[in-house]
């Protein structure tokens, strides 16, 4: 079988990391490893889940034919579905998204996290990211939330974000008291990361042929690095078949 | 009495869009890649307004189109990008970079709970997502305040008040019944902030045909109904898929500077007079190839 893609490998890591009582997977624009991770764990682990994909909401625990992973989220095709995801009403629900993916143009040591760009200083912009799409909301409020980084340099992983779309920061969370369960897992092309005891990052562990000096330089500030660091568990050729064959059948994420 | 006789609404589309003025505040429906009323937008674009406060909650090329064009001087919204395909809108990065446009920040739930304050007549809606974020700081009109109730942290979401609402619906009947196809993403909260709205569809059907299935109906007084088949081209609606190649090739021709992006507009939105002439440009075989 084909060396799997990094957003094969993402898709993966998040799939096999959903907690047991997860009930609701929501999913954002441009996150397809996310798309496919909940699809991966509702066929499998999850099949009482409700996944949210684009316009229509999924329960697939009963064999139902997986949506395919379309390169836009809000596909029609999406809209073959048990429900509909409006817009409109979604944030009328806010108790119940239980898990949601986001990412970003800077993460850094605290989890916070940055999509509206760099700014110049002089109330202009150096350079401009899309907007916030709704990472501070589901970021306040669903019971956890994964970090997908689709680079990992020390552009992309600083000291301190210059503005917050999505407040990671364990101490400052408590004390605006969000509702919200806050980072579970963070995800870059490197290796696998979590938040210290104290709110830090923390590696977890280092994809296949990445090594920890690598990390290091990559990174704008110190990480947490304990003793032992494993190397991230591959994906099995059983995953790499169900996602290739019943989940990302149009090849969006290879 | 007199007898009645009910008023059409349906419009020609330069007609329907003559209440977009220099310095108008016009909201834009749909959502990322779809459902935006793509014919409207380049009828608007074509016209060369001036000065235009766009409100696009989630928005694409429609914000990139209407600043290329020159027509807009700030942008409202939580998002404008193409997904994998420009992760962020080409025109709309470059224009704020170069200080030509502003940008004012909301989250995504922020324009949901401003459009429904300006719906209900309210100057606010409270909102939690974005305490503890920069938003307060990049955008000054999010307010910070306690509540009084339970004395939490909240923001406070401005009325987004809107003077005209361009949205998508599927059809409509010749009195703005309007139906949209699937969720109709925040539409029908841009026609509820809205003075005026007008709504792009595929089709006019009869008022017995939208008696089939009347909870799916929007509607609002004085509404202008203009009829533009596949005009959320390039972007989806019910039953056609985005094109994906067209909007890979609009990427390419905006990041290829000046005179690529002047020739995509000249060939897609300044020359086709009308939504007809626009499907021209794109083709028989491609639009048929979208279709699910």
């Amino acid at each position: 079988m084909e060396k799997p893609s990094i957003n094969e490998l993402f898709a993966v890591l998040l799939a096999r990391d959903f907690h047991a009582e997860d009930r609701t997977i929501m999913v954002g624009a441009n996150m397809p490893m996310a798309r496919a991770a909940a699809v991966m764990a509702n066929v499998t682990t999850h099949p009482d889940a409700r996944i949210s994909i684009g316009l229509g909401v999924q329960g697939l625990g009963d064999g139902g034919d997986p949506p395919a992973v379309h390169p836009f989220l809000f596909d029609p095709r999406t809209m073959a579905a048990e429900a509909l995801m409006f817009q409109g009403r979604v944030f009328d629900d806010m108790h119940s998204p239980d898990v949601f993916f986001v990412g970003g143009l800077q993460v850094d040591q605290r989890g916070n996290l940055n999509l509206f760009g760099i700014p110049d200083g002089e109330g202009g912009w150096k350079m401009r990211g899309p907007g916030s799409i709704a990472l501070a909301t589901m970021s306040a409020y669903c019971a956890g939330y994964y970090i997908v980084m689709p680079s990992h340099s020390t552009r992309t992983f600083v000291e301190r974000v210059a503005l917050i779309s999505a407040l990671g920061d364990a101490t400052e969370r408590a004390r605006l008291k969000l509702p919200g369960g806050g980072i579970r897992m963070l995800l870059s092309p490197l290796g696998v990361f979590d938040f210290n005891d104290a709110g830090d990052m923390r590696l977890r562990s280092l994809h296949q042929g990445v090594t920890l000096e690598e990390v290091q330089e990559a990174t704008g500030f110190e990480l947490d690095v304990p003793d032992q660091v494993p190397v991230t568990p591959g994906p099995t050729d059983e995953e790499m078949q169900l996602l290739r064959e019943r989940v990302d059948v149009y090849g969006t994420l290879a | 009495m007199p007898l009645g006789g009910r008023s059409s609404s349906l419009s020609e589309i330069d007609d329907a869009i003559a209440c977009v003025v220099d310095g108008t505040t016009v909201g834009i429906g749909g959502a990322v890649t779809a459902g935006h009323p793509m014919a409207l937008v380049r009828a608007l674009a074509r016209r060369g307004v001036r000065d235009l406060t766009v409100v696009a909650p989630t928005g694409g090329i429609e914000v990139d189109l209407l600043i290329a064009a020159g027509c807009v001087s700030r942008i409202v919204g939580s998002y404008v990008g193409i997904e994998a395909i420009a992760g962020v809108g080409p025109v709309y990065r470059s224009a704020i970079e170069s200080g030509r446009v502003e940008v004012v920040d909301l989250d995504e739930a922020h324009c949901v709970a401003g459009l429904r304050a300006a719906g209900q007549g309210l100057p606010f809606l409270p909102w939690r997502g974005g305490v503890g974020t920069a938003f307060p700081q990049l955008n000054p009109t999010l307010i910070e305040f306690d509540d009084p109730v339970r004395g939490e942290p909240l923001l406070a979401i401005p009325a987004i008040e809107l003077d005209v609402a361009l949205i998508y619906a599927e059809v409509s009947d010749c009195y703005g019944n309007a139906q949209p196809v699937g969720t109709g993403h925040m539409d029908a909260l841009l026609g509820s902030a809205a003075k005026q709205v007008v709504i792009q569809v595929d089709r006019v059907v009869s008022t017995e045909e939208i008696r089939r299935n009347p909870e799916k109906t929007i509607y609002w007084p004085g509404s202008k109904v203009v009829k533009a088949p596949f005009g959320t081209h390039p972007y989806s609606n019910g039953w056609m898929t985005s094109d994906e190649q067209h909007l890979v090739d609009f990427v390419a021709a905006a990041k290829g500077g000046d005179e690529t992006l002047s020739e995509y507009l000249r060939v897609h939105v300044l020359e086709p007079e009308d939504n007809d002439a626009y499907l021209e440009t794109v083709g028989i075989r491609r639009i048929s190839s979208l279709l699910i």
